[in-house]
C-alpha cells in the first residue's frame, strides 16, 4: 500500500512541477488606451511580451476617462492618434510635439524639435519637405519620442443603385461635400432626403469657432462657406468657396481674395430653408475671422491657435494696391492673377455688400496678414473653423452678455445646440445647407435657395437627413437594410459585408489620420531613457497591423509621413531591441 | 365488446408495466440516450456535409460512423427492450457482451456509448463501479482532447509527459475497475481495496471528483461499523447516480475541471495569447478544430483555458451569494420582527443599486483582479438568494416538524440547519444553477467595459465578445464559446437538478 501511495505522489508532484513554467527576467510596461483600440492594445503587447517585456494593460473606458489617466501619469506608453484635418504639415505636428503645442501632454520638451518646427512653418515646397523631414529623422529614428503604428484608410461607402458615382467625393482631409452628390435618377434630387449618418447626437456646438470635433465638423463644414477650400486631395482650391481666387503677395504674408456675389445666407422658416436675401460678402469675412483670431471672441473658444496667426482682416478698398503688389509664385501683379479667377474685369471695389455687383465689375477683396510669414495660413482659412458667418445674426445673440460673464447654464449664444434643438433655430447659414430641424434621431437638412444658384456648386440634392446611430455595426446594419444612403465611415471588419452586394461601393482613400503611441516623459519615469525607448520602438511590427486590419491601414513613420513622403520606414528589428534593452538595464543596474 | 374493452385496458396496463419496468433499468435508459444522440449527430453531419458548396468526403465519412453507431446501438437497445419485457425479465448474458462492442467508439468521442456499453457488460453494478467508469471516461476524454494537439505544427514542451501520465492514470483507472468488481461489490469493501482506494482519493488533484468520490465512499464503507444501517451521504451521492441526466451534467462539469487541470500539460499557453497572424480567420481544421480568431488564437485552445476562469468565477460567484444571503434570509424568515426587518431592508437597498453599477463601482474601489470580480459578481446577488430563501422558509418554520422539533426542545441552530434549509434549497438549486451562467456572461460584460478580464486572457465571454464581430463572416468563432457556455449551464442544470432530488428529505 505504501508503494501505491508513494508512486501516486510522485505522479501529483510530476503534475505540479511540470505546471510550474521558468521565468526570466523582464521589463515590465504599463500601456494606456481607450477600450476603443483594445486590438491595438492587444497587438502592441503581444509584440512587446516577444521582446522582452512584461505588459500591464489599463484599458479606459472612454476618452474622458483616458485623457485623466494620462494626466495622472499612471502609464508608460499610450496609444493615441492624431488627424491633420486642415491637410497642412504645421497642424500635424505643432500641437503634438511643441513645446507649447495644446495636445503636446506626454511632453516632450526639446528645443531642437521646436526649432524645426518654427522653421518649417514659415517655408514652403521642397524647402519645407526637407525640414519636416529631419524633424521626423530627429523625433522617431534619432530621439524615439514616440511610436508610430498606422495611418488609417478612409473608407465611404453608398448605395450605387441610388447615387451618382462620379458624385461622390471622399476628400482626404476635409468632411464630405453633399453639395456635390446627385440622385442617378434626377427626379429624385428635389424630393427624396438623402440619408447620412453620423454618431452623435449632440454636437458640441454650431458655432465654428466653439467646436472642432467628430460631433459637427461635417456639419459645420456644409453649414458654412469659406473664404478659400480644399480639394480632395488637400490643394488649395477657389471652387465652392466665396473667393472666385485669391493670390500670396511676395513675402508671404499678404493674401488677397477675390469674393463671389452669389451667396447668400439662408434661414429657417415654416420648416422650410428660405433665402434671407442678405448677402455674404466683405463684412461678414472680417467679422467671422477676426473672432476666430482672437482668443476672447466667445467664451470657449476651441479653434483660436489654428487662426492666431493672423494679425489683421480688412477689405481692401484701393484698386491700386492690388496692381502694385507682386504674386509671389507667377511674378505678376495680385490684380492680374484675381482677375484671371473672372471673365470681366475688376472696375472698383466697395465695402458695402449691397452694393458688390460683379456683373457691372464691382467686387470686395479681402486682405490678410499674417504676423509671420505662413503659406500654411490658407489651409486654416479651408478648416470648418473659419466658416463664415452672419455678423448681425451672431451678435443679436452675442451682445446680449459679455464674454466674461457668460452662463452656460442660462445665456444662449450662437450655434448652442440645446436651445436649437428646443426650437429656437437662430442658425444662418452661408454654405450649401441650411439647418432646418433637429430631434432625439436626426437633423433636417433643405439646401440654401441663395447658395450660388446658378454655378456647378448650387447643391443638387434639396434635403439631406443626418441620422444618429450611435454604434458602428449598427450603422452598418442600417446601410445595409437601405435605411441609409451613404456611410462616410466604414469599419475595417465590415468592408467584405458590404462589399458582398454589388449594389453598394465602398470608396478608399489614404488619410491623415495617424495612431501612434506616446511615452511618458515626465520627471521620474523610466522612458526617460533613450535606449528604453528605442527598445520599444524597434519591437514594433506594423505589418502585424496591416494584416489585422485587412490592409485597411498603411504603415507610418510620423504623422508627417501622410502628408510628405520622407521615405521612412519602421522594421521590426527584434535583435536591435534586445540590445537596446540590454544597455538600459545594465545602465541601471550599474 | 366487452372483452375488446378489456383487452384495450389489458394493452394499456401492459404497457404501463413494461415501461415502468425499462426505466427502471439503468441499461436501457443508457442504450436509449445512445441512439437518439448519436442518430441526431449522423444526421446532421450527413446534412452539413451535402449542404456545403462542395460535398465534403471527411464529413461523409464521420456522419457513416455515427450512422453505424447508431444503428447498433438501436439493436442493442431493442434486444434489451425484448428481453427485458419478455418472460425472462432480465438481460440475457449474450446480449450483455455485445457492450464490448459499444465500448471503443469512445476514440470517436461518443461518450454515451461507451457508457451505455459499460452498463451492459457488468450485470452487478454498484455506485463504486459506476464511479470508477466515470473515472476511467473522464481520463481517455482528456487524452482524446489533448491528442488533437497533434495536429498542431508545434506541442507543448510538456505534451509528451502529460500524455504519457495521462496514459498511466487511465490504465490505472482501468484497473481500477477491475479491482472494484473483484473486491468492493459486496456490502464492504475488502481490505485489499483500500490502495485502489486512497489513491483514488488522490484523482482530485487532477480534478476528477469521481475517483475522489469512489475513494471516499470506499473508505467511508470500510469503516463504518454498523452493517445494518446505510450511511447517510453515501445514500444521497447513490441517489444522484440514479439519475442519468444528473449523470451527464456532472460528466461535464467534472469533465471541464479536470480539463482545466490537465490542459497546463498538453496544451501550449501561448497558442491561445499568441497573436499569429498568418492564421487569422482560419476556418476549422483538424489543427484548429474550433477555427482561429481575428488575431489568429486558436479558438479550441482558448475555449479549453478559458474553462479555468469561466468555472472558478462562475462557480465561486453564485456559492458565495448562496451562501450569505442564504444565511440572512434563513435569519430573517425564521425570527421575524426586527431582525428580519433589519435584513431585509439592507438588502432592499442593495438590491435597489443595478448590480453591473454595483459591480463597476466595486471594481472602481478596488481595482480589477479576479477576486475582486468575483466579489463585485457575488455581491449582486446576495438580495436576490436571501429573498427566496426567506420567502421558503417563511413557509416552513410554521409546519409540523418544524413545531415537533421545537416541542422535542431543540435549539434554533439545529432547527434551522437540520430541518428548515434542507427542506427549502429545492428552488435555491435552481436559481443557483442558473446563476452560473449568467455569471460568466456578466465577466464577459465587464470585460468589454475594460475592468473585467484582459481581453487577450482566455475567458469564453471575451472569445464569444471577439467572435461577435465576425458573426455573419465567420460564425464559428462566436458559434463554439456560444455553445460551451450553453453546455456549460445546462450541466450545472442537470447537475442541480439531480442534487435537489437527491437531497430532498421528502424523496428519501
Amino acid at each position: 500500500m505504501k508503494k501505491f501511495i508513494a508512486l501516486a505522489l510522485s505522479v501529483v508532484m510530476a503534475f505540479s512541477l511540470a505546471a510550474c513554467g521558468t521565468t526570466t527576467e523582464k521589463e515590465p510596461i504599463t500601456i494606456l488606451g481607450q477600450s476603443s483600440s483594445e486590438d491595438n492594445l492587444n497587438i502592441i503587447r503581444d509584440q512587446l511580451e516577444n521582446a522582452g517585456f512584461t505588459v500591464t494593460i489599463n484599458m479606459q473606458p472612454d476618452y474622458s476617462s483616458f485623457q485623466r489617466a494620462k494626466e495622472a501619469g499612471n502609464f508608460d506608453l499610450a496609444v493615441t492618434g492624431w488627424t491633420t484635418v486642415t491637410g497642412n504639415v504645421d497642424y500635424a505636428v505643432r500641437g503634438i510635439y511643441h513645446s507649447t503645442g495644446d495636445y503636446n501632454d506626454s511632453p516632450i520638451i526639446d528645443e531642437k524639435v521646436d526649432e524645426l518646427i518654427d522653421k518649417g512653418a514659415t517655408e514652403i515646397g521642397e524647402q519645407a519637405a526637407a525640414t519636416y523631414t529631419e524633424l521626423e529623422n530627429y523625433l522617431i529614428t534619432e530621439k524615439a519620442y514616440l511610436v508610430p503604428i498606422y495611418s488609417t484608410v478612409k473608407m465611404l461607402a453608398y448605395n450605387n443603385q441610388l447615387l451618382k458615382a462620379e458624385s461622390i467625393n471622399q476628400p482626404k482631409s476635409r468632411p464630405g461635400r453633399w453639395e456635390a452628390y446627385e440622385y442617378i435618377d434626377a427626379a429624385n434630387n428635389d424630393t427624396r432626403p438623402l440619408v447620412l449618418t453620423q454618431t452623435s447626437a449632440s454636437p458640441t456646438s454650431l458655432d465654428p469657432i466653439q467646436a472642432n470635433d467628430g460631433t459637427m465638423n461635417t456639419l459645420s463644414g456644409n453649414m458654412y462657406v469659406k473664404i478659400i477650400n480644399l480639394s480632395d486631395d488637400d490643394e488649395i482650391t477657389t471652387d465652392s468657396s466665396l473667393s472666385y481666387a485669391y493670390a500670396i503677395a511676395e513675402g508671404n504674408s499678404e493674401y488677397y481674395f477675390l469674393l463671389r456675389d452669389d451667396v447668400f445666407f439662408s434661414k429657417a422658416e415654416g420648416g422650410h430653408a428660405v433665402n434671407t436675401g442678405v448677402r455674404v460678402g466683405g463684412e461678414d469675412v472680417v467679422f467671422s475671422l477676426e473672432r476666430a483670431a482672437d482668443k476672447n471672441s466667445v467664451a470657449s473658444h476651441k479653434t483660436y491657435t489654428l487662426h492666431n496667426h493672423m494679425q489683421t482682416i480688412e477689405m481692401v478698398t484701393d484698386l491700386s494696391e492690388l496692381s502694385s503688389k507682386v504674386d509671389a509664385s507667377t511674378g505678376a501683379s495680385v490684380l492680374e492673377t484675381l482677375t484671371a479667377g473672372i471673365d470681366g474685369q475688376i472696375s472698383s471695389l466697395t465695402t458695402d455688400k449691397t452694393a458688390v455687383n460683379n456683373a457691372a465689375g464691382t467686387y470686395q477683396v479681402i486682405k490678410i496678414t499674417t504676423t509671420e510669414p505662413f503659406p500654411q495660413v490658407l489651409n486654416y482659412l479651408a478648416h470648418q473653423s473659419a466658416g463664415i458667418l452672419c455678423e448681425e445674426q451672431v451678435m443679436s445673440l452675442n451682445s446680449k452678455f459679455t464674454v466674461e460673464d457668460y452662463d452656460a447654464t442660462k445665456d444662449v449664444c450662437y450655434g448652442d445646440f440645446g436651445a436649437i434643438k428646443a426650437g429656437d433655430n437662430h442658425l444662418w447659414c452661408s454654405g450649401p445647407y441650411q439647418f432646418v430641424s433637429v430631434d432625439d434621431y436626426g437633423i433636417t437638412f433643405e439646401k440654401n435657395p441663395g447658395y450660388m444658384a446658378d454655378s456647378e456648386f448650387a447643391p443638387k440634392i434639396a434635403n439631406v437627413y443626418m441620422k444618429f446611430i450611435k454604434d458602428a455595426s449598427s450603422a452598418t446594419s442600417s446601410f445595409r437594410a437601405g435605411e441609409v444612403d451613404l456611410l462616410g465611415t466604414v469599419a475595417a471588419t465590415d468592408v467584405s459585408l458590404i462589399e458582398q452586394d454589388s449594389n453598394f461601393t465602398v470608396m478608399k482613400r489614404d488619410s491623415n489620420g495617424v495612431t501612434y503611441c506616446n511615452f511618458n516623459l515626465r520627471e521620474g519615469s523610466k522612458f526617460l531613457n533613450e535606449d528604453l525607448r528605442k527598445a520599444v520602438l524597434y519591437a514594433i511590427n506594423q505589418e502585424d497591423f496591416v494584416l489585422f486590419n485587412n490592409g485597411y491601414v498603411m504603415p507610418v513613420y510620423s504623422t508627417v509621413g501622410t502628408l510628405i513622403d520622407t521615405g521612412n520606414v519602421l522594421t521590426q528589428d527584434l535583435e536591435a531591441s534586445a540590445q537596446y534593452l540590454a544597455a538600459y538595464q545594465e545602465s541601471v543596474n550599474g | 365488446m366487452a372483452t375488446k374493452q378489456m383487452t384495450k385496458n389489458e394493452a394499456a396496463y401492459i404497457k404501463k408495466v413494461n415501461s415502468k419496468k425499462l426505466s427502471g433499468s439503468f441499461e436501457f435508459m443508457t442504450s436509449r440516450l445512445g441512439w437518439q444522440v448519436s442518430g441526431v449527430f449522423a444526421l446532421y453531419l450527413a446534412v452539413t456535409a451535402f449542404m456545403a458548396e462542395s460535398v465534403s468526403t471527411a464529413k461523409l465519412i464521420i456522419a457513416a460512423v455515427f450512422a453505424v453507431q447508431f444503428l447498433l446501438q438501436f439493436f442493442i437497445t431493442s434486444k434489451i427492450t425484448k428481453e427485458l419485457i419478455g418472460p425472462a425479465g432480465a438481460i440475457s448474458d449474450g446480449t450483455r457482451k455485445l457492450g464490448f462492442l459499444l465500448v471503443p467508439f469512445i476514440l470517436c468521442g461518443n461518450f454515451l456509448l461507451f457508457i451505455a456499453g459499460m452498463m451492459l457488460v457488468k450485470k452487478e453494478k454498484n455506485i463504486e463501479y459506476q464511479l470508477s467508469v466515470y473515472s476511467l471516461l473522464i481520463s481517455l476524454y482528456i487524452i482524446l482532447i489533448s491528442a488533437l494537439n497533434l495536429f498542431k505544427p508545434k506541442q507543448a514542451s510538456t505534451f509528451v509527459l502529460g500524455m504519457a501520465l495521462y496514459g498511466l492514470y487511465s490504465i490505472f483507472n482501468l484497473v481500477v475497475i477491475f479491482a472494484v468488481g473483484k473486491y468492493a461489490m459486496g456490502k464492504k469493501p475488502d481490505k485489499k481495496f483500500m490502495p485502489f482506494a486512497v489513491i483514488c482519493l488522490l484523482g482530485l488533484a487532477l480534478g476528477n471528483v469521481f475517483s475522489f468520490l469512489l475513494g471516499l465512499i470506499a473508505i467511508g464503507k470500510y469503516r463504518h461499523k454498523n452493517d445494518e444501517i446505510s450511511v447517510e451521504w453515501i445514500d444521497v451521492i447513490r441517489r444522484l447516480f440514479k439519475n442519468y441526466t444528473a449523470v451527464i451534467g456532472m460528466i461535464v462539469v467534472i469533465f471541464l475541471l479536470s480539463v482545466s487541470i490537465g490542459s497546463n500539460l498538453t496544451f501550449d499557453y501561448r497558442i491561445a495569447t499568441s497573436n499569429n497572424f498568418s492564421q487569422m480567420l482560419a476556418q476549422p481544421s483538424l489543427a484548429y478544430p474550433f477555427g482561429c480568431d481575428d488575431y489568429g488564437r486558436c479558438v479550441f485552445t482558448r475555449i479549453i483555458f478559458g474553462a479555468r476562469i469561466s468555472l472558478i468565477i462562475g462557480v465561486i460567484s453564485t456559492a458565495v451569494p448562496i451562501i450569505v444571503g442564504g444565511l440572512l434570509g434563513a435569519l430573517a424568515g425564521y425570527y421575524g420582527g426586527r431582525t428580519e426587518n433589519i435584513i431585509m431592508r439592507i438588502l432592499d437597498v442593495l438590491s435597489a443599486v443595478p448590480s453591473i453599477l454595483l459591480a463597476i463601482a466595486i471594481i472602481a474601489a478596488f481595482g480589477a483582479s479576479t477576486i475582486t470580480l468575483i466579489m463585485a459578481l457575488s455581491v449582486g446577488g446576495i438580495p436576490g438568494y436571501a429573498r427566496t430563501v426567506r420567502a421558503q422558509v417563511l413557509g416552513l418554520s410554521n409546519q409540523e416538524f418544524v413545531e415537533a422539533a421545537k416541542a422535542c426542545g431543540a435549539k434554533d441552530g439545529t432547527i434551522i440547519f437540520r430541518h428548515i434549509i434542507p427542506n427549502s434549497l429545492a428552488p435555491v438549486i435552481v436559481r443557483a444553477t442558473m446563476g452560473i451562467g449568467s455569471a460568466v456572461l456578466s465577466t464577459s460584460s465587464l470585460s468589454y467595459l475594460g475592468i473585467g478580464v484582459e481581453a487577450h486572457i482566455p475567458e469564453w465571454g471575451n472569445i464569444l465578445k471577439a467572435g461577435s464581430t465576425y458573426l455573419e463572416s465567420n460564425p464559428y468563432i462566436a458559434i463554439f464559446p456560444g455553445l460551451a457556455i450553453i453546455i456549460i449551464v445546462l450541466a450545472f442544470n442537470f447537475f442541480g437538478d439531480g442534487l435537489r432530488d437527491a437531497l430532498d428529505p421528502k424523496l428519501k
